[in-house]
């Protein structure tokens, strides 16, 4: 069995999870509009910290999660040889160096904490962070290692941000998932860790179980999502069966929910075809942003304390129906017992993830 | 067991499918070298001609390799092949191409953008096939085999029963490019293991 726990997280809203989970549950947003930004120097919507300054954001970002999740275990379990930190990011520190975006924050991030193996970025747009966590889980089970540290983590560039601009797919307002006025993403920036082991004695707060997950291409498009959501419903399908877990057993969707129009109707009509459209679901982007590879993991990390705190958290920027098939979204703050949760993922290229973690 | 049933090489200059050199660059040509090997290809593939260098690299790997052995892929469902592909500077060829677009002719282009993803390569293999398996993008700081075999081994382990694989080394004029198929029940190839890919890649000098 694979335990998943240390869940860490920094992000405008907070530096740790307890700061940022506090914020989620009282429905502060991280978003705030960052003049000269945009690429004709207007004002853009974004989630952005602020409080760091520092030319090597992402390696800054990378040191200190990985500081914050030694504090959450058995620190020694960091130097083991039967460790391995995947890194899940889309640009890395791309202003750095162009040519080796995740190179020399990687080396600085070895030589920090003497790590044992050389740490592996998954590099697989909006979906790395949950494909990062299945592949952390695929080697513990496959006893490669015995632990392994997922970080996600992606920094606001001009890049990344005159390229959605060049697309239309920045939102004028902070962005608003599912709902029938969204017009776009707002880009965020954060770092997030949870650690996997099979061994539940290296935690120090109780681990959840995690089940094995799985991606599917939608092999339609690069970039416009799948108008039959066939990844998204193959991936969560095969997740569920692989896991022996029915649709009734899930509490709570974590879903992607990135606010663009296609994005969010595609993510609609997958989990009506999976007759889940009525399981509570939230996007969490109203709250941080897109975070590019760092959302998976972020998002991931809050569900885990939705689940720790059994409080089904609002869906941030949401207040009338805008899909297709309608869905269950989480319009109030409300407890609820969360024994099972579902995170899913999509992204350019066709790609989508999911996986299931559940209370031990 | 799982053997490497098929792979391809692409470098500057030459092209081999299972070792045998099959195109060698045409100098005197107009064309680029990954445009003269669409065309040896003599596939009807328009989109070709819209992708970048990254995408066009695994496209033309994937093609060879279905080419070489028209039944190999066919028996497989359409989500039993995994693809598992890697490099050292992900999307940077693009990501470079891109960057002067807004700095240079400050416009920036949107149908470079959509390239700046290395994982792009495996949305363009997966549209052409038809392909609803497994996708991983990683990025390494050298060629790593283990990561091949750990991977790959894990990815058949669970539903995968064939894994398009490859090392994508494409930057600014570079081009160190191996494409290969791993099978679960194949009868013969060359075993998987971490000696085999150093020995077939002949990447020896980065391992």
């Amino acid at each position: 069995m694979t335990y998943i726990g240390a869940e860490e997280i920094v992000s405008p809203l907070g530096q740790n999870t307890q700061e940022n989970f506090l914020a989620v549950r009282e429905n502060r947003s991280g978003i705030s509009l960052i003049s000269d930004a945009g690429f004709n120097k207007e004002s853009v919507h974004l989630a952005k910290i602020t409080l760091i300054e520092t030319s090597n954001k992402f390696e800054f970002l990378l040191v200190d999660i990985l500081k914050k999740i030694s504090a959450n275990i058995d620190a020694s379990c960091i130097l083991s040889e039967r460790t391995i930190v995947i890194i899940s990011s889309t640009k890395g520190d791309l202003d750095r160096d162009i040519a080796d975006p995740f190179g020399p924050s990687l080396v600085a991030l070895v030589k920090r904490f003497k790590l044992a193996n050389q740490p592996i970025v998954v590099s697989n747009a909006c979906i790395s962070g949950v494909l990062a966590i299945n592949a952390g889980n695929n080697f513990i089970k496959a006893g490669v290692y015995d632990h392994a540290v997922v970080i996600g983590c992606d920094v606001i560039s001009d890049f990344v941000l005159y390229g959605f601009q060049s697309l239309f797919a920045v939102s004028s307002t902070p962005c608003a998932p599912f709902d029938a006025n969204r017009n776009g993403i707002t880009l965020g920036e954060g770092c997030s860790a949870v650690v996997l082991s099979n061994t539940k004695d290296i935690f120090k707060n109780s681990p959840l179980k995690l089940f094995t997950g799985t991606s599917a291409n939608d092999a339609n498009h690069i970039s416009g999502p799948s108008r039959t959501g066939e990844g998204l419903y193959r991936t969560v399908k095969r997740t569920l069966e692989k896991s022996e877990i029915s649709p009734d057993e899930i509490d709570f969707i974590s879903a992607h929910g990135t606010a663009t129009v296609f994005n969010d109707e595609m993510e609609a009509i997958a989990f009506d075809r999976l007759h889940m459209s009525g399981i509570p679901l939230n996007s969490l982007k109203g709250y941080f942003g897109h975070t590019l590879g760092a959302a998976g993991v972020i998002e991931t990390a809050i569900s885990m304390q939705m689940m720790r705190n059994n409080l089904l958290v609002k869906s941030l920027g949401y207040s009338q129906s805008g899909t297709s098939k309608t869905l269950n979204i989480v319009t109030e703050n409300m407890p609820s017992e969360l024994n099972t949760i579902l995170k899913t993922a999509s992204g350019f290229g066709g790609c989508n993830a999911s996986l299931v973690f559940r209370k031990i | 067991m799982s053997f490497i049933t098929a792979y391809c090489q692409i470098t500057e200059r030459s092209c081999t499918i299972n070792g045998e050199i099959v195109s060698e660059k045409n100098e005197q040509s107009g064309e680029s070298w990954f445009k003269q090997l669409y065309k040896e290809l003599a596939v009807d593939y328009p989109k070709f001609y819209k992708m970048d260098l990254l995408a066009q690299a695994g496209f033309i790997g994937s093609e060879l390799i279905k080419k070489a052995d028209q039944d190999r892929l066919v028996t497989y469902g359409d989500d039993e092949i995994a693809l598992l592909f890697a490099n050292q500077e992900s999307s940077a060829d693009t990501d470079i191409r891109f960057k002067e677009s807004y700095e240079d002719k400050k416009a920036p282009s949107p149908s470079l953008f959509v390239y700046t993803l290395p994982n792009i390569v495996l949305g363009e293999i997966a549209i052409r096939n038809k392909w609803f398996g497994e996708n991983m993008f990683a990025v390494l700081p050298k060629f790593a085999p283990e990561f091949f075999v750990q991977y790959g081994s894990i990815l058949l382990a669970n539903d995968s029963k064939a894994i398009l694989a490859g090392w994508l080394g494409i930057l600014d004029g570079k081009i160190q490019v191996f494409v290969f198929l791993v099978e679960e029940n194949a009868q013969s190839g060359i075993p998987l293991n971490k000696e085999n890919l150093i020995k077939y890649t002949g990447f020896i000098d980065q391992v």
